[in-house]
């Protein structure tokens, strides 16, 4: 049971050392729990353990010997700690007493536990809560519940009789965030891209160097981009490049669609972008990749309905996130559109995305590349002369490249032969070119 | 030692790219050619005929050949991610080139394609193979920057390991070190000052930075230089603080030049500063920063003049200490005295804690002293103890005084002392009638108050010995106390001879009472403090022989050990003689003993073995009822309380301390975090501190109460205030806890938010050591709350005062009158190793002086008007007129 982290528990050291200190005077039945030392209703959500854990920052990024000095420091005291804590694991195993402690929690929360609403805290014990279902309750909120991180209307577990607050669901992420999340590399890498040298350059320039070597700017004295968008006509490679991305950098990598942002409820666009920021910049370094970005990025005009109203919020808080006003050193972002004049002219101002590289359709040698990359792993019978093709004063992009290579495989499987002949990649282009001009046969306006 | 940052500099740009060079080289290359455009094919072809003309046996041909290959490579512009187009294509045939090379007769060509080979090698290089070094030393010797920096970084870091291995070969150097010299003069010419200071600590030849500086650079070399020797392992650290002072002399930087000699507390350094400059104006501002650094120093003829040698004498002597911080206070308009009520604002909170304030008043007030003694500290007013004696002269003097119990009046009558902290001739005047009450407990506190006024002040009449010298060998013990406490307080860090004369026999005394023993060795470590006196140690060690073992077992005891301690006060192996005799100590003591020496001797180096030592100790499971795990857990706060990253790494060291610690260790983690981050309310250890002071184990509570009381020492620190507030009224039925609420409380508006008890100044350079022992003492003494500061040894608490100093900043005209003037505060920037001319405060405001500083922050001159006479602008900074400035 991963979600309901009890307060108390982890946090206040063993309460199994604790005993009752046996002074007189406070031998009453019942001690009051500590206050909170809170200072208004709002829990600080970044403070507690995870803040605790994050390492201190090490400067100069100057990749020198003081840096080397300073990160070896760190990893001293980590390691004093490793030791000490297997030291003290060794003396009495800590997770005995946790497992104790916790299946003594599961026994008081009782199970199963049904899932409501914290409406109001009146005091430290108690507060007003409300299920899915039913009225509001006046209910005791038990002790071991970290009542540091208990506000009005975050969720709660209550006891499935007496309804009281035995825990609390921390949202943490989103769970629509941590989808984004690209956990598996993708497979193509920038061998798998033809041409688009200059293009790949300054990707790595403005994105991933930043993030592996910092120090370079800093040397300059310049501010890293914060990301950069690629756009171009469709299939040039522009998500492809990404992926490529993806696949070569060790930085977290979060993916999203442009159309995702857009969600059913008002006001939920604009907070997953601020979550889809936030996580990046707990998990930084980290690269953000919102992908066919004119479905919330389009110019503000007059909205019409509340929807599109909503999609330019989500617009909105995307350039504020941009902006960064919290310092969000370590997090890139690469935009993908295939219409970057459609979008507004805020999200690309110098500052948010300054770095626009385009895609063109492929010229004669990057299409022999494409050409090579695709038909690399077909057998091709003799008679192939792809420099037709490579060579036709059609405009293909990528991406029709590939679909003739592809067709032209299919065509060879229909008939059964284990070869692709030339032949075949000829109906393909055809076929291709065809169903590109959206059906009128080729030639007919000419 | 791992890898040089050299060579990781070097190889990062290019890396990523080669594996990826490799890849496509295998992959396409048949493809290759076609894959090119027109200018690189023509570029390769090209290339490729430089190649081969280079084998012709025509020398003519050969030049030419390696002249346009030269130029290819020299001209190239290299991206950032991509090696140069030329080295590229020269890839393929760079074994062939370093075949032919071989055959090659001696000449110049033969060097010339050395040179080529050198950087090629940048990129072909295997692994440690260093064949750019190689083929370096075997080329023409040519300047070497004009390969590009790239090629440079690559060497140094081929030179390092070199140099390792030639000297684990005692192979001769001479062809290395020619080469390190000029690359060390490239990179200080092209603003890479750390890698020349990296390069040189690599080859041990940090002398030749010295002819390489100029005064565009020196700055940050040193700046580099020293940030380095707080992680450098010694004596590493103490060579580089050598080289950054000579420069700092050479360059007449003297403020910074004095800054290391004290921070190396060499006092033939001090001198020499003192003798190399020449401006008395400036020799006035060394002294400000020796009284700031609170350390004992006699200027003979280093100044000719004897009335200037007075007026400089004065300022080593902190004679206008009191009169710098009444102007800061009459600036900020504090002088109105406050009383503990004022602090309390128990009107803030609902009844009932009001209503039950009334319980053991002796307690409450004895509370009411110590608050109202911080508060008003140093400003010579207050509403408890001056005001009565104003009102009704004589007989009834000190009404307040008389409101406390017994030994309570002890600490009422010294909290006069504090309240005229620093100006000796109102305060021995004021506490001169507590002399003449016919009541012991009053008489020791005057003796006791009599230290306070002056600790940190030297006096050529030497009042406090005066007045304090004759009681030392009173019946009564406790007036022996107050006296001898008080000269520790007076005299720390002198280590005057006639007062060791005077202490040492009492602790050798077997008739003497353990706590007069204690508090003995505790002075007499005090004003010895960092001095490895044999004497004194020899004295305390007897002591500590020849007590019984009953006594051991006594709480106060520990502060013999801790006498000890401050002896060898961050004088790292000079301990080693007298902890091997510690091990000769009675076991109940020993251990005590060994980690009190340990932590003490290490206080401020950020030695991480010792950390790790100490926190071994503290892995342990004691049975017997053992102490020492408690000074080890304050030891590892000491140790690492030296930089910032270990302090932070200490901080979590601490956490996991109590999630594992038993109970004594419990008690000591809230004051080791009070001792991190002693004035400087950082938010994470106040959560910590403010969790556990709900504590069920009384004693970690009231612990972990006083420390918030310290990381909020004179800050005024609304949250902790507020927080302590809340405490006042959940506590308010356990009256041991609520003495600890309260003095925390006072704690928090130490001089009503004007002192600080931070023993680190001058930009979190320096510590000083009496500060530090002083902090130390009382801490050790909280480790056994219950008996000490509950108990009637309270005014342990006093010792705080070696630590406090006014956080501010006051400028001076040159006639050393104050001057205000307007400056930027913000919060300091770290600029080490930063290109450029980097802003060194974020965040700032402009004020007008004399201004307050709060940890971390940082101060500039918003003027040009002046120029200020030390960099570091913190306490008394003397202006100078700025020659060319011009009002506009
Ligand atoms: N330069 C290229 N090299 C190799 N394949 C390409 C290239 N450009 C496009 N493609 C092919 O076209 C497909 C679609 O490209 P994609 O990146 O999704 O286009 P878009 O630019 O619209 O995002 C890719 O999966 C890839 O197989
Ligand atoms: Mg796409």
């Amino acid at each position: 049971m991963g979600q309901g982290t009890p307060g108390g528990l982890n946090r206040g050291g063993l309460p199994g050392d604790r005993k009752q200190d046996g002074s007189g005077k406070k031998d009453k039945k019942f001690e009051p729990a500590a206050p909170p030392a809170r200072v208004g209703r709002k829990q600080r959500k970044q403070k507690g353990p995870e803040a605790a854990a994050r390492l201190p920052t090490v400067t100069p990024l100057t990749k020198c010997k003081l840096r080397l000095l300073k990160l070896e420091r760190i990893k001293d005291y980590l390691l004093m700690e490793e030791e000490f804590v297997a030291n003290q694991e060794r003396l009495k195993p800590q997770e005995e007493k946790a497992e104790e402690d916790r299946s003594k929690v599961d026994d008081l929360r009782g199970s199963p536990m049904s899932v409501g609403n914290l409406e109001e805290l009146i005091d430290e014990n108690h507060a007003i809560v409300s299920s899915s279902v039913g009225p509001e309750y006046y209910v005791g909120i038990l002790s071991f519940v970290d009542k540091d991180q208990l506000e009005p209307g975050c969720a709660i577990l209550m006891h499935n009789k007496v309804l009281s607050v035995v825990g609390l669901l921390q949202d943490e992420v989103d769970p629509m965030v941590s989808v984004m999340k690209v956990e598996k590399a993708p497979l193509e890498s920038y061998a798998d891209i033809g041409g688009l040298d200059a293009q790949i350059q300054e990707i790595k320039e403005a994105v991933e160097l930043p993030l592996t070597h910092p120090e370079l700017y800093e040397d300059i004295g310049i501010k890293p981009p914060k990301g950069v968008i690629l756009y171009g006509e469709p299939g040039t490679g522009k998500t492809l490049l990404a992926k490529a991305v993806a696949n070569s950098t060790s930085a977290t990598f979060l993916r999203v669609v442009g159309s995702e942002l857009i969600q059913k409820y008002l006001g939920d666009g604009p907070k997953l972008v601020r979550e889809l920021f936030r996580v990046a910049d707990d998990l930084s370094p980290s690269i953000v990749f919102i992908d066919e970005i004119d479905a919330v990025g389009t110019k503000r005009y007059d909205a019409h309905s509340g929807g599109e109203r909503e999609i330019q919020r989500t617009m909105l808080e995307l350039l504020n996130q941009l902006d960064g006003f919290d310092s969000r050193g370590d997090v890139k972002v690469i935009l993908a559109t295939n219409r970057i004049e459609s979008l507004d002219p805020a999200l690309l101002r110098p500052g948010r995305i300054d770095r626009k590289i385009e895609f063109p359709l492929p010229d004669i040698k990057t299409r022999r590349r494409i050409f090579q990359i695709h038909t690399s792993r077909m057998t091709l019978a003799d008679d192939v002369n792809l420099e037709e093709f490579v060579m036709t004063k059609d405009e293909f992009s990528g991406a029709d490249i590939k679909a003739i290579c592809t067709e032209a495989g299919l065509l060879a499987l229909r008939e059964r032969r284990m070869k692709v002949t030339h032949q075949d990649f000829k109906k393909a282009k055809d076929k291709v070119m065809f169903k590109k001009k959206e059906g009128v046969p080729e030639g007919l306006y000419m | 030692m791992a890898p040089d940052p050299n060579r990781t500099a070097g190889g990062a740009s290019g890396s990523g790219t080669t594996k990826e060079g490799k890849d496509d080289a295998s992959a396409k290359k048949k493809v290759e050619n076609e894959d090119l455009s027109d200018e690189d094919l023509a570029l390769k072809q090209q290339l490729e005929l430089y190649v081969e003309r280079v084998q012709d046996p025509d020398p003519g041909l050969q030049k030419v050949a390696l002249e346009s290959m030269r130029q290819e490579i020299r001209t190239s512009t290299s991206s950032m991610t991509s090696v140069p187009k030329p080295l590229k294509f020269l890839r393929p045939h760079y074994g062939t080139l370093k075949a032919y090379y071989e055959t090659m007769s001696e000449s110049d060509l033969k060097k010339y394609l050395a040179d080529i080979l050198s950087v090629l090698a940048l990129t072909m290089s295997a692994e440690g193979e260093r064949e750019s070094l190689k083929y370096r030393l075997l080329g023409s010797d040519g300047d070497i920057g004009s390969w590009g920096h790239e090629y440079v970084r690559n060497l140094a870091g081929e030179i390092a390991q070199e140099y390792a291995k030639r000297q684990s070969e005692e192979a001769p150097i001479d062809d290395l070190m020619e080469l390190v010299q000029q690359i060390v003069a490239f990179h200080m010419k092209h603003n890479a000052e750390p890698e020349a200071v990296d390069l040189l600590m690599e080859v041990e030849d940090l002398d030749m930075l010295i002819e390489h500086v100029d005064k565009t650079n020196f700055k940050r070399t040193c700046l580099y230089l020293t940030s380095s020797a707080r992680y450098l392992p010694g004596p590493d650290d103490l060579l580089v603080l050598d080289i950054a002072y000579m420069i700092y002399l050479k360059f007449e930087e003297y403020p910074n030049a004095l800054q290391i000699a004290l921070y190396l507390d060499n006092l033939q350094y001090v001198r020499q500063v003192f003798t190399s400059c020449d401006d008395l104006l400036r020799k006035k501002q060394f002294c400000y920063m020796l009284a700031r650094h609170g350390i004992t120093f006699e200027l003979d003829e280093m100044v000719a003049d004897d009335d200037e040698r007075e007026v400089m004498q004065d300022i080593i002597n902190n004679s206008k200490l009191s009169e710098g911080y009444l102007t800061l206070a009459r600036d900020i308009e504090v002088m109105e005295p406050k009383s503990p009520e004022d602090i309390y604002k128990a009107h803030l909170l609902d009844g009932r804690a009001s209503a039950g304030a009334s319980v053991d008043s002796a307690r409450q007030n004895l509370a009411a002293t110590f608050v109202n003694a911080f508060v008003n500290a140093g400003f010579g007013q207050d509403k408890l103890m001056t005001v009565a004696t104003d009102s009704a002269s004589g007989g009834s003097s000190g009404n307040w005084l008389f409101k406390n119990k017994e030994h309570g009046k002890t600490s009422a009558a010294a909290s006069l002392g504090m309240i005229l902290l620093w100006d000796v001739d109102a305060g021995l005047s004021q506490i001169d009638k507590y002399f003449h009450i016919n009541d012991t407990h009053v008489n020791v506190g005057a003796l006791l108050g009599v230290g306070i006024v002056n600790c940190g002040i030297k006096n050529d009449c030497d009042p406090a010995m005066a007045l304090l010298g004759d009681y030392t060998d009173k019946e009564d013990s406790s007036l022996r106390i107050g006296a001898i406490m008080g000269l520790g307080i007076a005299y720390a860090g002198s280590q005057n001879e006639q007062l060791r004369y005077k202490l040492a026999p009492i602790l050798n005394d077997a008739k003497t009472s353990l706590d007069v023993v204690a508090f003995t060795a505790i002075s007499l470590g005090l004003i010895y403090v960092g001095s490895c006196n044999e004497e004194v140690a020899q004295a305390i060690i007897f002591a500590l022989m020849d007590r019984s073992e009953a006594e051991l077992g006594e709480p106060l005891t520990r502060l013999l050990p801790l006498g000890l301690g401050l002896l060898y006060l961050g004088k790292q192996e000079s301990v080693e003689a007298t902890a091997e005799v510690s091990k000769t100590f009675h076991e109940k003591i020993r251990k005590y003993c060994d980690m009190t020496l340990l932590s003490c001797a290490y206080a401020g180096t950020g030695n991480v073995l010792k950390v790790q030592n100490l926190l071994g100790h503290c892995s342990q499971h004691l049975d017997k009822g053992e102490t020492h795990q408690g000074p080890a857990v304050i030891g590892i706060a000491m140790v690492a309380m030296a930089e910032e990253l270990g302090l932070e790494m200490a901080i979590r060291s601490l956490e996991h301390l109590l999630q594992y610690g038993e109970q004594n260790i419990r008690r000591a983690v809230p004051l080791a975090l009070g001792l991190l981050c002693i004035s400087n309310p950082k938010v994470n250890v106040m959560d910590t501190l403010s969790r556990l002071s709900h504590d069920t184990d009384s004693e970690v509570a009231m612990a972990a109460v006083i420390s918030l009381g310290l990381i909020g020492a004179g800050t005024n620190n609304a949250r902790i205030a507020g927080m302590l507030r809340n405490l006042s009224s959940y506590y308010y039925k356990d009256t041991s806890l609520l003495f600890c609420v309260r003095i925390a409380q006072g704690l928090v508006h130490l001089g009503k938010g004007l002192l600080t008890l931070n023993p680190y100044h001058s930009d979190r350079f320096l510590l000083s050591p009496t500060a530090l022992a002083g902090l130390v003492t009382m801490l050790h003494a909280c480790l056994d709350m219950k008996a000490i500061v509950l108990g009637k040894y309270h005014y342990v608490l006093y010792f705080l005062v070696l630590a406090m100093q006014p956080r501010m900043l006051l400028t001076v005209d040159e006639s050393l009158k104050p001057l205000s003037v307007p400056v930027r505060v913000g919060q300091a920037v770290d600029v080490v190793g930063q290109a450029g001319r980097p802003k060194t405060i974020t965040g700032f405001q402009t004020h007008s002086t004399p201004v307050l500083l709060a940890a971390g922050d940082r101060a500039e001159l918003a003027t040009e008007k002046y120029i200020p006479l030390s960099p570091i602008l913190e306490g008394f900074v003397i202006l100078k007129e700025n020659p060319d400035y011009r009002e506009d």
